[in-house]
């Protein structure tokens, strides 16, 4: 198997490009995300994006804020108890993004049939009400006929709705621990990642921590996703905060509020971006910037248990710095 | 007996799940009135969340998110989505819920996407919202495939109208045999459950009706609050103040006093 590892910016110049299909996951409001990767999108300037997440998260919440974002698709696009998110209902409400509302469900089995290679799949979710007859991509047309057409059930005749199956041109998954190859262990609610890294044409990981393939070995049933469907790993310490990895760290309380203030004008998101986003380059910069004493308190988290078992195999910062120089691409 | 009109909701919302029942939580006030049940009155529910987060109760605190780690530290499964939306509650499984709604109408049906100068049934197209709210998160499946939910919503007649700006989840839709004729799963709302009452709905036209009011209020007042011509129960009631022991159980799961801060 080869070596995947890759820097950030590596990643984001190799896997990205402007108007493309980016799909961002786990995108939980709270919790997984790979948010350090869409801010160096942010960094590298990317915009036009049709961007695909479960949830909104703090990384579309950011995407959106900048103007990067053409049209998303999205189960739910809040933050959950930290709030409505500012800056993509900034993009929504001002017309700049499309947005195309479905429901948590119909977002996990339209990557589901993405994953199986199906054209869509059919459920009794989303019909008969706004789920189905508004559509962001047709908005003169209501009740829209095109985003959950109807069809009959061949053997009962019963009526159901048809999801257009997700194949987005790149999916940035955040793990909480992958090998150089791109195996993966995920703690906590895994959300739609299984299917999001199956139903991607390329995959890159973002993994908090990189374990020795002999974690692997241990644990196989574990291992949802798999070295065979990743192109690329990316080491990034802390790559979900604001928001939280289970196991690693809580999600920051005060970054989460103050963060989503500034994404309410394009004044206060570039200040933001400025303090948070632009000043930084390697992971050890990064978190200097957090600072010790949060990176203390966010780590002191009650699920630290659960990440028990692996220890043994995590890779320190200077071993994953020579597996990086080793990395075949 | 001191408590504000939030902990009564859900407080009254808690009453209305049952022990032993498969039930799916979401964040904030659903997981408080949940979790609230399974300390007071319900030892064998068996909760989840749409993240395939089970067996787990809150530590630390009202959780951020439905896969916060205050809700992910003594679990006894981590699923995902397909499973806990659609092996449990698409497939008919799941036997009640609570969701929340920033709109609701006479027929239970909820609004959680945004609010319009002119919504999109009444402007036969679909432009931007002026206020963008979440979209339906798992509430739309929830409302479909449950066996019943309940809703909780704030009671005032801007959130209680005639007709919501966007079905965001189906509760009776037009009222009568609307939901079977759509093939859903689930049997629809059994409760609207608000800061000053219980509604239920009219076991044939589906319209909800007003059941119960709290103490603190009276019919005319909760008449008042509503956008549509209120139908009350010939048998009104007045819904029993909480009990110290209730009190004493919710503000244990509602450790942050997230409820309390709110009038």
């Amino acid at each position: 198997m080869r070596n995947k590892l890759m820097s950030m910016q590596d990643a984001v110049a190799n896997y990205t490009w402007d108007g493309m299909t980016y799909c961002h996951g786990a995108a939980f409001p709270v919790g997984s995300d790979s948010i350090a990767f869409g801010k160096e999108m942010v960094k590298q300037g990317r915009k036009d994006l049709n961007v695909i997440c479960h949830c909104g998260s703090s990384q579309v919440n950011l995407l959106a804020a900048v103007g990067a974002v053409r049209r998303v698709e999205v189960g739910f696009s809040g933050l959950e108890v930290y709030g409505f998110a500012n800056g993509l209902n900034r993009a929504v409400t001002s017309g700049q993004t499309v947005i195309e509302d479905y429901s948590n469900g119909a977002m996990a089995f339209r990557f589901f049939g993405g994953a199986m290679n199906w054209p869509f799949v059919p459920a009794t979710v989303n019909i008969c009400n706004d789920q189905q007859w508004c559509s962001g991509d047709k908005p003169e047309v209501y009740p829209a006929t095109e985003k959950i057409p109807t069809i009959t059930d061949p053997f009962t005749g019963q009526t159901l709705g048809a999801f257009r199956s997700l194949r987005p041109e790149v999916a940035a998954i955040h793990v909480t621990m992958a090998d150089i190859y791109g195996n993966a262990i995920m703690l906590g609610s895994e959300w739609s990642r299984f299917e999001m890294s199956r139903a991607a044409e390329k995959v890159v990981l973002v993994a908090d921590k990189i374990v020795d393939t002999g974690c692997m070995r241990q644990y196989p049933n574990l291992v949802r996703i798999i070295a065979e469907v990743v192109d690329a790993v990316v080491y990034w310490p802390l790559c979900s905060w604001p928001q939280a990895s289970c196991g690693l760290y809580d999600s920051d309380e005060e970054h989460m509020f103050y963060m989503n203030k500034a994404m309410k004008s394009a004044e206060d998101t570039e200040d933001y971006c400025n303090k948070w986003v632009r000043s930084y380059e390697t992971p050890e910069q990064y978190l200097e910037l957090i600072g010790q004493e949060k990176i203390a308190k966010l780590t002191a988290t009650e699920t630290a248990f659960l990440m028990d078992p692996y220890r043994k195999w995590i890779r320190s910062d200077i071993e994953v710095a020579e597996l990086l120089e080793r990395a075949e691409g | 007996m001191e408590y504000t009109k939030q902990e009564f909701m859900a407080i009254v919302t808690g009453r209305e799940i049952k022990d032993g029942q498969l039930i799916i939580l979401g964040v904030g006030l659903s997981m408080l009135a949940g979790y609230f049940a399974q300390l007071n009155h319900a030892p064998n529910l068996m909760a989840f969340t749409e993240g395939g987060i089970y067996g787990s109760t809150p530590v630390g605190g009202l959780p951020w998110g439905i896969e916060c780690n205050r809700i992910s530290a003594n679990a006894t499964s981590f699923t995902n989505a397909i499973d806990a939306l659609g092996f449990l509650v698409a497939s008919g499984r799941c036997d009640n819920a609570v969701i929340g709604a920033a709109q609701v109408d006479q027929y239970g049906n909820v609004n959680t996407t945004g609010i319009w100068e002119e919504p999109p049934w009444k402007a036969g197209r679909y432009d931007p919202p002026r206020v963008r709210l979440n979209g339906s998160g798992g509430a739309n499946d929830i409302a479909v495939g449950a066996k019943s939910y309940l809703i909780m919503a704030s009671h005032e007649k801007r959130r209680f109208v005639e007709k919501v700006d966007y079905i965001s989840s189906p509760g009776y839709l037009g009222g009568g045999d609307a939901r079977e004729r759509c093939g859903f799963v689930g049997g629809g709302p059994s409760a609207i459950i608000s800061t000053l009452g219980i509604l239920r709905p009219d076991s044939v036209s589906k319209e909800f009706y007003l059941d119960a009011y709290f103490p603190f209020t009276n019919v005319e007042e909760v008449k008042a609050s509503t956008g549509w011509d209120l139908k009350v129960s010939p048998e009104v009631k007045l819904v029993p103040e909480p009990t110290d022991r209730e009190l004493a159980n919710l503000r244990t799961v509602d450790t942050t006093g997230s409820l309390r801060k709110k009038g």
